[in-house]
């Protein structure tokens, strides 16, 4: 499992001072930490299109904010992405729990979701890379690089346990 | 008397100092910001319901400046729980219009459902410092003042005003988002 706060102060490292999102329980870590590195202002929205139009102000404000989010939520942003984010090249992070896999068949709400999570970062045309404890580091400077080239959200997959 | 929301929008121009950054709602509210006011501001042309989002963002990412959000009815019940967060977040420099035709002007004037809203003790259950709405038959002075008000605030405020839709035809904002994004980089905070 990453630790916490090793992860928060490589984001916050890599110049993000805000994040911004709704919870997944493999993310319950993280969002306990923000309580400890107020370097990074974390901002509970209500929903997970407001956390990307929350994102999309602070991009244009000249600041980096990464949003935290359950795949479920991720269905809801299509909008957001495609209409702002994206439309206006606003660039943010966008940190995915992977939920409906192997793990989870005692959760159908999270299975065909859990299917087709892959599928819809393809159909918005958002670059993805699943995030592993072995080179994390690496993955996040691999989408930071795309997201600072294109000035347009990438995301990060998460499965369980790895945060 | 009719008081028409692109007539407040015209009456802001007035009351700016200049050193404001402006987030306007998609559609017709976004073109009448374009035509008359100063530019460049933030002119949303989709993201319906997140133009409370992009102001708190904004507001949160340049504390020095001052943010006006300038929101439709329709685009503020599509987000309404935005006004929880903002209310939480309480940024001082974040003031909101609502600009309530009790419409859906841009897409041909069908109803919205907010004729039932009551918008001071709305905005009071969710903890937002607000001004006493623009009424139709207000008179200019009490208009003029009631945007004095609201700009000069030194908190978190919310001007509701209840107008009357009929927006006029104006021509699309000539410029593509990515160049809206770009100007913003060059206002200094
Ligand atoms: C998600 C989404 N649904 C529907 C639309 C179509 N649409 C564009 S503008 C608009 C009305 C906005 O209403 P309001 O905020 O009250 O502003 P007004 O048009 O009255 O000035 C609608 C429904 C859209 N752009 N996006």
């Amino acid at each position: 499992m990453i630790n916490s706060s090793e992860f928060l102060d490589f984001l916050r490292e890599k110049g993000f001072s805000f994040a911004t999102g709704v919870p997944c329980s493999y993310f319950s870590r993280m969002i306990d930490e923000f309580e400890n590195l107020k370097a990074i202002s974390y901002i509970p929205a209500t929903r997970e299109d407001e956390a990307v139009g929350i994102a999309s102000g602070i991009a244009f404000g000249g600041a980096r904010a990464f949003v935290i989010m359950q795949n479920s939520g991720y269905a809801t942003i299509g909008d957001a992405l495609t209409s702002l984010a994206q439309l206006y090249k606003l660039p943010m992070l966008l940190i995915v729990s992977w939920r409906g896999l192997e793990p989870d068949r005692d959760f159908p709400e999270h299975s065909l979701m859990g299917e087709v999570t892959e599928d819809t970062l393809v159909g918005y045309h958002v670059p993805y890379w699943e995030m592993k404890e072995e080179d994390w580091q690496e993955t996040i400077e691999l989408a930071l690089t795309e997201m600072d080239e294109t000035s347009r959200p990438v995301a990060l997959l998460v499965k369980q346990g790895v945060l | 008397m009719t008081m028409y929301g692109f007539e407040i929008i015209q009456e802001l121009a007035s009351v700016l100092s200049g050193d404001e950054i402006i987030v306007s709602s998609n559609g017709n509210i976004s073109r009448q910001v374009y035509h008359f006011l100063p530019k460049p501001q933030i002119y949303l042309r989709g993201s319906m319901g997140l133009p409370v989002p992009v102001g708190l963002g904004m507001a949160m990412a340049r504390p020095g400046k001052q943010i006006l959000t300038l929101v439709g009815d329709g685009n503020l019940l599509m987000g309404l729980g935005s006004l929880t967060t903002t209310s939480f977040i309480r940024p001082s420099n974040l003031k909101i219009l609502i600009l309530d035709n009790n419409a859906y002007a841009t897409t041909g004037s069908q109803m919205t459902s907010s004729g039932i809203l009551e918008y001071p003790s709305l905005l009071d259950g969710f903890g937002i410092p607000n001004i006493v709405p623009i009424l139709q038959d207000d008179p200019i002075e009490l208009i003029k003042e009631k945007l004095q008000l609201w700009i000069d605030a030194s908190e978190l405020c919310v001007l509701p005003a209840l107008v009357d839709s009929n927006p006029p035809t104006l021509t699309n904002i000539p410029w593509h988002p990515e160049q809206i994004t770009e100007f913003q980089k060059n206002i200094s905070s």
